[in-house]
């Protein structure tokens, strides 16, 4: 049986939620094994929301923003990538693969791309096979 | 604590959703969830008779929370939110699940998506638990409105707002008014000269009272928001406007196709552009290069449009700007032989199919060639009478043809503004993969976009012409009075607030917050939001290290919480 993993998606509201949006009124498919949490801009997403979704059992998460200059809120999604860039080094040292958290930028008109990005990144996942971190230890 | 009381409700819309979800499965799953009291599939939730089943269901049933798995929440969260009010309940004490964009239009294994869109559904129950009544909040609204772009679009949304009596501020990058109308010589279908209609504008604009105009300026900074924006012109010296709403109307600009090396645009002598000819027509003499008159004109179509190596989109005008320019040519010179060689005839919107079929009844011929795989190619046809030669597979009877011609006329695409890009940044909207401005929804708010108070007209938002434009612009301006009539408008209320017991005062939020929106209370130590600047972000959430900052309706439990419903097992 092929593996088929949970990703969990944090897209931004403005633009890659737009974007993925874009991807279904064009039809595009993509993997299933996506499921995305919408907020409001990509600053908004805290590591504590990455280290939980892993901890309840996500093989991947993959979070999107605005492209660099095109945030929203200005400068949220590079607020984004510093904390992308802290926690990739963090996650690691908790033995998860550092490829398990993506950080991409999708505009509201790039639907083709959010399809692409999904496949590729499901796709990198189904090769690293499950994430053993929420096994390895409980939680209480 | 009051009892949560859930109902769930999963669209069908129609064969939309059900033909991929098992939207009845879902439902049932639903129904053994903790909270959950009901959970019903219905065809369309968003039709009245769906609305009117879930506000009954509220009544009967005392529902406090409710999860609606349908299209994605930027159609309908909106519809949802009033229906909500209708049932005495909080907008905000609903979660959408977006089972149609995210689900059934991407995924076609009915088991998988179906799976996904419980999981997707739990996701919402856990979330929609945590979320609180949020009270609408009210900012007054500045009615003065600030319109960038002086052509035809931005003229007519100025006028149309001043004569309501309300002041607008009518910026223009160039010296002068009127814009790429003012470089046509009449307008199709009906042929209208431009020049009367636009001189007609700026005559009314400049006398306007209430209509202040500043040419050979550029905004270069935006702040506030709807209702309450703000910018300064530099003009020796500052001068700070203020204004509740923007339209833009920047334009577009035409295609240059000096690339398309089948054309030879700027190598062949008497090889022009659409935008060349339209200026003879304005002087009123058809001349070539050597002064005297052509005989024989060929016309080229879809020249940068249409074509995926230059603009894959269509550029809308230049089908009857050909046909404009037959009648034109057939009046100014009845002998002259006309060659319209298009790749397909999209005469579109009323009286223009007409002008097509009046067309032909000029000495003209009409030939198709193959936009994808063979475009024509104009060659120097030297020694003969007419110096040009254009040799092509005419499509529909399959025949290669030389036409030759002693002018051809390159209808060329119309594209974004080169700074296009850079201007949606100083306004905070998105451009399209084309760069021009993107409308909030296609349908259902084609002029607004996705920053409230700022409105897109005109060119900016897509290839259009004259009709096209006003209509755009007079559709904008009718929200922008409406706004300005109602005195204030609703603004955002999922913003940040400030646990005063858990701040740490460390004021890591103000460093992050884009808005300068936190401010530090001496007195008490801690972190304050004030709550008309916040645009809630929830950066400064993200960046808090106690947990102090709650950001409504996107906060720690909610997201949290949703994300256990989305990886739960059972």
């Amino acid at each position: 049986m092929t593996f088929e993993p949970k990703i969990i998606s944090f897209l931004c509201n403005w633009c890659s939620y737009t974007g993925a949006d874009l991807a279904g009124s064009s039809r595009l498919k993509y993997a299933h094994n996506i499921r995305i949490i919408r907020v409001m801009c990509s600053g908004r997403v805290e590591p504590t929301f990455v280290l939980e979704a892993f901890k309840k059992g996500a093989d991947g998460i993959l979070i999107c923003g605005c492209h660099p200059g095109d945030c929203h809120y200005h400068e949220g999604n590079h607020k984004c990538q510093r904390r992308y860039t802290l926690l990739q080094k963090y996650i690691q040292q908790m033995g998860i693969d550092e490829s398990r958290l993506k950080l991409e930028w999708i505009s509201a008109s790039e639907g083709k791309q959010f399809a692409e990005l999904v496949n590729e990144f499901t796709e990198s996942i189904q090769q690293l096979g499950p994430a053993s971190y929420h096994k390895k230890l409980s939680f209480a | 604590m009051e009892d949560k009381r859930i109902g769930v409700y999963i669209c069908w819309c129609g064969t939309n959703i059900a033909k991929t979800v098992d939207v009845e499965k879902v439902a049932e799953e639903m129904t053994g969830q903790e909270h959950v009291v009901i959970s019903k599939s219905y065809q369309y939730m968003c039709s009245d008779p769906g609305q009117e089943m879930i506000v009954n269901d509220i009544k009967e049933h005392q529902l406090n929370r409710i999860v609606i798995a349908a299209c994605s929440p930027r159609i309908h969260e909106l519809t949802f939110r009033k229906m909500m009010e209708k049932a005495g309940l909080n907008p905000y004490l609903l979660e959408m699940a977006n089972i149609r964009e995210q689900v059934s239009w991407v995924h076609s294994d009915r088991e998988f998506a179906t799976q996904k869109a419980i999981e997707l559904v739990k996701g919402a129950i856990q979330k929609v638990q945590f979320h609180e009544a949020l009270d609408k909040r009210y900012v007054n609204v500045n009615e003065a409105t600030l319109v960038v772009g002086g052509g035809i679009a931005g003229m007519t949304a100025a006028l149309n707002i001043a004569d309501a009596g309300k002041q607008v501020f009518l910026i223009e990058q160039s010296d002068l008014l009127g814009g790429q109308a003012a470089f046509i010589d009449s307008l199709f279908p009906n042929m209208e000269h431009a020049s009367d209609m636009i001189r007609e504008r700026i005559k009314q604009i400049e006398e306007h009272s209430k209509i202040e105009v500043f040419l050979n300026t550029k905004i270069e900074k935006i702040s506030g928001f709807i209702g309450n924006f703000e910018t300064t012109l530099n003009h020796g010296i500052d001068r700070k406007l203020e204004f509740g709403n923007i339209v833009l109307a920047t334009g577009m600009k035409s295609f240059i196709p000096d690339d398309i090396e089948e054309y030879s645009y700027g190598k062949l002598p008497d090889v022009i552009t659409s935008v060349e000819f339209e200026k003879m027509l304005l002087k009123g003499q058809i001349k070539k290069q050597n002064g005297s008159e052509p005989n024989h004109i060929a016309i080229i179509h879809c020249v940068g449009s249409r074509n995926k190596d230059y603009h894959e989109y269509c550029s809308r005008t230049c089908c009857s700007t050909a046909l404009k320019y037959i009648h034109q040519i057939s009046t100014l010179m009845p002998e002259a032989s006309i060659y319209d060689i298009y790749a397909d005839m999209r005469s579109f919107g009323k009286g223009c199919e007409e002008l097509y079929t009046s067309a032909a009844k000029n000495n003209v011929v009409f030939l198709m060639f193959d936009q994808k795989n063979d475009l024509p190619v104009v060659r120097e046809n030297k020694g003969k009478e007419a110096q040009l030669i254009i040799e092509f597979n005419e499509k529909l009877s399959g025949e290669d043809v030389r036409v030759p011609a002693d002018m051809v006329i390159l209808m060329v695409a119309m594209e974004a503004q080169e700074d296009a890009k850079s201007t949606s940044q100083i306004f905070g909207i998105s451009v399209d993969k084309n760069k021009f401005y993107m409308e909030k929804h296609p349908k259902l708010d084609p002029v607004a976009t996705t920053t409230d108070g700022i409105y897109v007209v005109g060119g900016c938002q897509s290839p259009k012409g004259v009709i096209d434009s006003i209509s755009q612009a007079r559709a904008a301006t009718a929200r922008i009075l409406a706004s300005i009539a109602q005195k204030t408008v609703e603004i955002e209320v999922t913003t940040a607030t400030v646990t005063e017991e858990i701040c740490c005062g460390c004021q890591t939020c103000i460093s992050v917050c884009p808005y300068s929106a936190i401010s530090f209370l001496e007195d008490k130590s801690v972190s304050h939001v004030n709550e008309v600047l916040c645009k809630g972000c929830g950066t400064c959430a993200s960046a808090c290290p106690t947990g102090a900052i709650h950001s409504k309706h996107f906060s720690d439990f909610q997201i949290l919480s949703q994300i256990h419903g989305v990886l739960s097992k059972n």
